[in-house]
């Protein structure tokens, strides 16, 4: 005579206590992520306020000088921070996850339901502040953090909450890819993976200048604009998330 | 606990001892399975073969809802069976160890009695 | 008998190493059972493969009757207490009991705050920097209130001192107790648990060497010594487990001796030693005879 178990908890359960496990404990998630945000402010108005003190007070000038920070790549430290989040979060939780019994297809599509929501929520903070930014007249220095080139100064705000929503959810999902492969390979297989693709874009970029395609790379991406390149960049972020999972269901939690 | 002999024959033995010595008189209620193994920090199960074993020697019997309880006649029963055992357990080593010694039969018998009137007096 | 696993010719290996090598055994339905070996043996491997962290090469794994991989029905009633288990980075003491019953549906918080306390468990100590001990106290808290109906504890004793080894013990006995379920302890701390199992199952290099009741086993084996000569005869075209021996001594591990035997032996003027179940383990997995009058005259 054999015992069996009962029925599993609904999935949505299951579901739910991964994303838990994320949230668990808030400073990870939440409070790091802010104060490197807060940090990273803080220096960057730091910046404005002296580069205003010492610009010419007419407008032109000031102009300027408010267009040129707009052109400031600091806000994107806040994504790049994102990818840091979702290897550790791959790494760390994953381990425990499983050593606490959870299966790893619930693992998987728990931290991506986890990552999508963050996203989510980042987004519309960051959209918040923005408004913010523009209201204060750019924190009261010109300073442009919020609204940046990059996500398209003149489109309308939900556009550029699109845009930044896509650029958190690829950089949650690439960093959730790599997390996986080192969960599975281990840092010498993270190394390969990363040769490789120098090798291969390297590569690609080496047969773009032979073939002069450079100029049909700019054409194309003129055509599409921000919200196109945004959208594609969507396809590579479902890419790296299916990388992950398939990476992800042979891995052990082995130290 | 004696670590070469099965523990649930060690249990019973305890027990054994207990009624012959009069500690747990009979029709008295004896400590439950659980009480046992906590007491003597072994297994429940095990604690429960071992009362189960005299449960089947009709040493203890059980009241259904109480508990386990000393049967009736179980001392005299466990007497007897300790005295046949008496001469295989303890009089044929103190032979053998006499004859190790180079110490005759009719000597272990006069350290016999005069050990008892020792005790006696 | 209701069997909650079984494994069948069970296989791992990495490489070239059979970490667990031809495995096959059932577990029975709230029994506490040993799992006893040397380090290396394959004890932490067969749980990992039990619990579904790690994959089989190949045979089979049932546990309460259906493969535990990415089963979540069946998972959901494994608690697996590893030595070497991985918290999140930052992860303190309240964490990890905050979040541990949302993971095991038969979690009984007030035992929990129960065992906190008498473990002493600092709540806001952080996982990667407190003691051995007690990192190793909060897996025995988080096992034992876990109440799943299948507990793994992989040597969870370490770093623990003797009075918190004992606390456990005797929590584990009182719980098992009240709240039967099956539980496998892996330990090498042989003498000291043995009188809590009931069954033992010893690994060797990744096989099986025993699977049998502990009552068995106790008393399955005892030691002779005395006269070479005598011991010889004594022991004649029996099994013999161990031979040690100095000069004219020699002290012999048989297997198996009844009443009449060990009467026999005692009046042949043969001393009859104790073989405890670790003695009889470490006997059975270390495979060396030891003579020192050999060792002396080479």
């Amino acid at each position: 005579m054999t015992a069996i178990a009962p029925a599993a908890r609904p999935l949505s359960r299951r579901l739910g206590n991964v994303i838990r496990l994320h949230m668990a404990n808030p400073f990870t998630i939440f409070l790091t992520p802010l104060l490197v945000v807060s940090a990273i402010f803080a220096i960057n108005w730091m910046i404005w306020w002296i580069i205003r003190t010492l610009t010419p007070n007419d407008p032109d000038s000031v102009a300027n000088v408010s267009a040129g920070f707009q052109y400031s790549g600091a806000t994107l430290w806040i994504f790049v921070y994102m990818m840091v989040i979702a290897i550790m979060a791959m790494n760390l939780t994953f381990s425990f996850a499983l050593g606490f019994g959870s299966t790893r297809r619930d693992f998987i599509v728990g931290s991506g339901l986890t990552f999508m929501g963050l996203a989510a929520a980042y987004s519309v903070v960051y959209i918040l502040l923005a408004a913010v930014e523009a209201w204060t007249g750019g924190w009261g220095v010109g300073g442009s953090m919020f609204n940046s080139i990059y996500f398209g100064i003149d489109s309308p705000w939900w556009l550029r909450l699109f845009h930044v929503f896509a650029l958190f959810v690829f950089f949650f999902a690439i960093g959730s890819a790599f997390g996986a492969m080192y969960v599975r390979y281990k840092a010498r297989g993270l190394i390969l993976f990363f040769s490789v693709l120098s090798i291969g874009i390297l590569g690609g970029a080496a047969l773009l200048t032979v073939s002069g395609s450079w100029p049909a790379v700019g054409t194309f991406f003129a055509t599409v604009g921000f919200t196109g390149a945004y959208a594609l960049s969507l396809i590579v972020s479902a890419i790296a998330g299916l990388a992950g999972y398939l990476i992800l269901r042979r891995a052990t939690p082995r130290s | 606990m004696d670590e070469s002999r099965p523990i649930f024959q060690q249990i019973a033995e305890r027990i054994e001892n207990d009624i012959i010595a009069g500690t747990l008189p009979e029709e008295t209620q004896v400590p439950s399975t659980n009480e046992f193994a906590a007491f003597l920090r072994i297994n429940p199960a095990t604690a429960g073969k071992g009362v189960g074993l005299l449960v089947e020697a009709g040493i203890l019997y059980k009241k259904r809802g109480i508990g386990m309880f000393v049967a009736a006649g179980a001392r005299d029963r466990l007497l007897a069976e300790r005295r046949d055992r008496f001469r295989d357990q303890y009089v044929a080593p103190l032979l053998a160890e006499a004859r190790k010694l180079g110490i005759t039969s009719r000597d272990v018998v006069a350290l016999i009695t005069d050990t008892q009137k020792e005790n006696d007096s | 008998m209701t069997a909650v696993v079984e494994v069948r010719d069970l296989t791992k290996h990495y490489g070239k190493v059979h970490a667990v090598d031809g495995v096959s055994f059932q577990l029975e339905e709230n029994r506490i059972t040993g799992l006893l070996g040397r380090n290396g043996a394959g004890k932490t491997t067969l749980m990992s493969l039990l619990t579904a962290q790690e994959f089989a090469s190949s045979g089979s794994i049932e546990v309460f009757g259906a493969s535990p991989l990415e089963n979540a029905a069946v998972l959901q009633q494994l608690c697996f207490i590893k030595e070497s288990q991985k918290y999140p980075d930052d992860f303190k003491v309240k964490h990890v009991l905050r979040t541990a019953p949302w993971f095991f549906p038969h979690w009984d918080q007030r035992f929990a705050d129960r065992l906190v306390t008498e473990f002493r468990l600092p709540l806001d100590g952080r996982m990667k920097k407190i003691s051995r001990g007690q990192f190793s106290a909060v897996g025995v808290v988080v096992g034992l209130a876990s109440r799943a109906p299948l507990t793994f504890f992989d040597e969870p004793y370490l770093g623990l001192d003797a009075v918190a080894r004992q606390l456990f013990y005797d929590r584990l006995l009182e719980d098992y107790a009240e709240h039967p379920r099956t539980v496998v302890l892996s330990t090498h701390l042989i003498d000291e648990v043995s009188d809590l199992l009931e069954h033992v199952l010893v690994i060797d290099s990744g096989k099986l060497l025993v699977d049998s009741a502990a009552d068995e086993l106790r008393g399955s084996a005892a030691t002779v010594v005395g006269g070479r000569e005598a011991v010889d005869r004594f022991v004649g075209t029996r099994e013999v487990l161990h031979r040690d021996g100095i000069g004219g001594l020699a002290s012999v591990t048989v297997a198996g001796l009844d009443d009449a035997e060990r009467a026999a032996a005692r009046s042949a003027g043969l001393e009859l030693g104790q073989v405890s179940l670790q003695q009889l383990v470490v006997r059975l997995t270390s495979g060396t005879a030891t003579d020192f009058t050999e060792e002396l005259s080479a």
